[in-house]
């Protein structure tokens, strides 16, 4: 399947450059923390960065969809063996017109060295591989989360710090209030040249005091706006980072039940294929040259046989399928919602693809 | 389509705690070393030959060997981050889905690259004792890491019970002009999800003895194992062989099925045992019976018929069982159950039609197997 080869390739490709888009974001939040340890407060994580990495996992996401839609096609290959198990050959057709017992031999000849383990090998494989990729993604995902989360942390607290001290430095400008009021009350009714001197020194550096905490509430406003800028981008990227996983998760889990129950599907089809050749009246008779009658009595006697143990075995494995039926109903049908939620629109272009509608 | 699949897969159970994995690890450990003792136990009844028994005991060994390389990748089930779960089949198997050991497979025709990246077992030893002192924090990843590569070590040492083992031949003796092989192979079955050995005495008549036809051989092989389905009576499988393949002659092929394993805790089980594991309540190293079938197909003699316009072939006439030959395809269909000395007590005393023909073995004080 080198059309699977190649859109492997690509989705790998595309896994790559998304991973380093994430992780230059991270980098640069990363970067942007170090600056506000400096001092400095530019901050140049744009809205526009975060648009084009979510842009862009979104179109790998899509693609990555699309390969697990395109095993389909890779498991296409299973049905024409099935049908090749069900049918007769050219060959078998052509000698079937001189002895139908010898082609109807033939075509059970083949369908014994019949065998889908290959197949099937292929499948998982194929698989695992996309599961590998997909997990790739989620790990990097995953811890790129937590160095953001733990960055955040510490700004929070930074922030906190930031803004008590700011609170502080309010409180402390509003008790200075009263005191300049006091003192400049105290100035202007104030007679004696020598002691008004000394108040005025006295205001002259409460003032030069409140100046300075005023600028210094400039400050730590400046600071406290600056941290929060920054958490709200962090906040942001970890809330991406988080929906991304989730998607991650999302496609691994479809992923799996599928081909864990394509395997089971695929083989008891073969399996129930195969069985069908002792269910045939001739090869029921062990004994070489017994009559014709006799062969067909212990035939239908067998099948009735068979057809009881049948409806028992059913009936018995009824009362454990009901028990769990519905929970595993449940799980596959939340699992199922998750994928189409996400990816109703690929499904739609696939099926519209597919089926020419 | 939907709903056949979920059918299908309805009785799969994750196991997703990491002591509740540990155990089913440790249980089916005891249960193999049990299963080698009755081996040699069915042996000394004679109902093995020396050569049987020994071939039956590698594959016995080699299901404890999957099983001990399983229990290193689902080792850290539960508790690192990103680690597999295994996933088993609960109704009438209680083993490892095949897909659990076709997975195996890929993982093992990929071991160098694997174990080419990965630290080795020193270092990541190393790098946790360090994390330990250094962070005082569980290592879990480097744990997950060191499980992983324990799984990589012992696929790469081999001798492994895998979703398909291809036949072998070996030579008992010459018979006249003929020489008799036992043929051994065995299969993980898809449907049941149980191991299930194949035994097949085959005289041969070609010019160059079986294994070294290079002619035959390979045809033989992709043949028998195309036609180990659980779902195919012996007889089914016999004469199909029988007609494939005019110069080879079955006379005699055993199924052994290993399984299933019940168990009050982990599976779930219709009919007479699940009542006596349920009374049973034994504590958790007792918890379990192990269901061992044995079906054999002997032949009764050989015919010569027509084949073709101008040729003879030599085929073999089966034993069939008088009463349901029919049905189950075979000579004789023998059930055994492995089971510890609780569950035994209440499977006496309740004796349940179901398991009176049935053979029991008793699991005894220090491993020691009874018959009973």
């Amino acid at each position: 399947m080198a059309d699977f080869e190649t859109q492997i390739l690509e989705s790998q490709k595309q896994v790559a450059a998304a991973q380093a888009k994430i992780s230059e974001v991270t980098g640069r939040i990363e970067a942007a923390r170090a600056k506000l340890d400096a001092g400095e407060a530019a901050i140049d994580i744009e809205n526009a960065t975060l648009d084009d990495v979510n842009k862009h996992t979104d179109v790998m996401n899509a693609n990555i969809a699309e390969l697990i839609m395109g095993l389909d096609d890779v498991t296409a290959g299973f049905s024409k063996d099935f049908d090749e198990m069900r049918s007769k050959t050219g060959m078998e057709s052509f000698v079937g017109i001189f002895s139908n017992a010898k082609s109807e031999s033939m075509r059970q000849e083949r369908l014994r060295t019949a065998s889908i383990d290959t197949k099937l090998q292929d499948l998982i494989a194929k698989s695992d591989v996309i599961v590998r990729l997909l997990q790739g993604q989620l790990d990097l995902l995953n811890t790129q989360k937590t160095r953001v989360e733990v960055n955040l942390g510490d700004t929070l607290t930074e922030r906190e710090t930031t803004v008590s001290a700011l609170e502080s430095v309010r409180a402390e400008i509003t008790t200075m209030d009263p005191k300049i009021i006091e003192l400049e009350n105290k100035i202007s009714v104030e007679q004696d040249a020598a002691v008004r001197t000394k108040l005025e020194t006295d205001l002259a550096g409460l003032n030069a005091r409140y100046n300075a905490l005023v600028q210094d509430e400039q400050v730590q406003l400046a600071k406290s706006q600056t941290l929060e800028r920054y958490i709200e981008k962090g906040k942001t990227w970890v809330d991406s980072l988080t929906n991304q996983a989730a998607t991650q998760l999302v496609l691994i889990n479809k992923l799996q039940t599928d081909t864990k129950q394509r395997v089971v599907l695929y083989d008891a089809l073969t399996s129930s294929l195969k069985t069908a050749q002792q269910q045939d009246v001739a090869h029921r008779i062990n004994e070489i040259g017994v009559k014709t009658d006799q062969e067909a009595q212990a035939a239908m006697a067998a099948i009735g046989a068979a057809t009881n143990d049948k409806m028992a075995d059913m009936l018995e494995s009824h009362e454990q399928h009901m028990v769990f039926a519905r929970q595993v109903l449940e799980q596959k049908a939340k699992a199922d919602e998750r994928f189409a939620r996400r990816f109703a629109k690929i499904v739609e272009k696939h099926d519209k693809n597919a089926y020419g509608e | 389509m939907a709903d056949v699949k979920d059918a299908l897969t309805s009785d799969h159970m994750e196991l997703y705690d990491t002591l509740t994995a540990r155990r089913y690890f440790a249980k089916f450990d005891r249960i193999t070393a049990h299963l080698l003792r009755v081996a040699g136990e069915v042996e000394s009844e004679g109902r093995l030959t020396r050569t049987e028994a020994r071939t039956l005991g590698r594959y016995l060994t080699a299901l404890a060997a999957t099983f001990d390389a399983l229990s290193h990748k689902y080792l850290m089930t539960g508790r690192a981050e990103g680690s597999p779960r295994l996933t088993f089949d609960r109704h009438d198997s209680g083993f490892p889905v095949a897909q659990e050991l076709m997975v195996m497979a890929l993982d093992a025709a990929q071991v160098d690259k694997h174990l080419g990246g990965m630290a080795s077992e020193t270092e990541l030893k190393d790098r946790m004792v360090r994390q330990i002192v250094r962070d005082l924090a569980v290592p879990v990843q480097l744990q997950f890491a060191l499980s992983q590569r324990l799984y990589y070590e012992s696929l790469a040492a081999g001798g492994l019970f895998w979703a398909r083992n291809d036949p072998d031949a070996q030579w008992i003796e010459d018979k006249g002009d003929r020489r008799h092989y036992l043929v051994h192979w065995a299969v993980y079955d898809a449907q049941a999800n149980l191991p299930v050995v194949y035994l097949m005495d085959v005289e041969d008549s070609g010019k160059k003895p079986l294994p070294n036809d290079d002619r035959r051989w390979p045809l033989v092989q992709s043949h028998l194992m195309a036609q180990s389905l659980g779902g195919l009576k012996l007889l089914t499988i016999a004469q199909g062989f029988d007609k494939d393949f005019p110069e080879t002659h079955p006379k005699r092929l055993r199924r052994i099925t290993l399984g299933p394993m019940h168990s009050h805790d982990f599976t779930l089980q219709s009919g007479p045992i699940s009542q006596v594991l349920a009374d049973a309540q034994a504590p958790d190293g007792d918890d379990w019976a192990m269901v061992w079938t044995v079906e054999d197909l002997i032949s009764d003699r050989e015919e010569e018929v027509k084949d073709g316009w101008f040729s003879t072939a030599e085929r073999q006439v089966f034993r069939l069982d008088p009463f349901n030959g029919a049905d189950t395809g075979a000579t004789k269909t023998e059930r055994m159950v492995i089971l510890p000395e609780r569950p035994y007590q209440v499977l006496a005393e309740l004796n349940p039609a179901g398991l009176r023909d049935v053979q029991k073995f008793v699991v005894g004080e220090g491993g020691r197997i009874i018959p009973a």
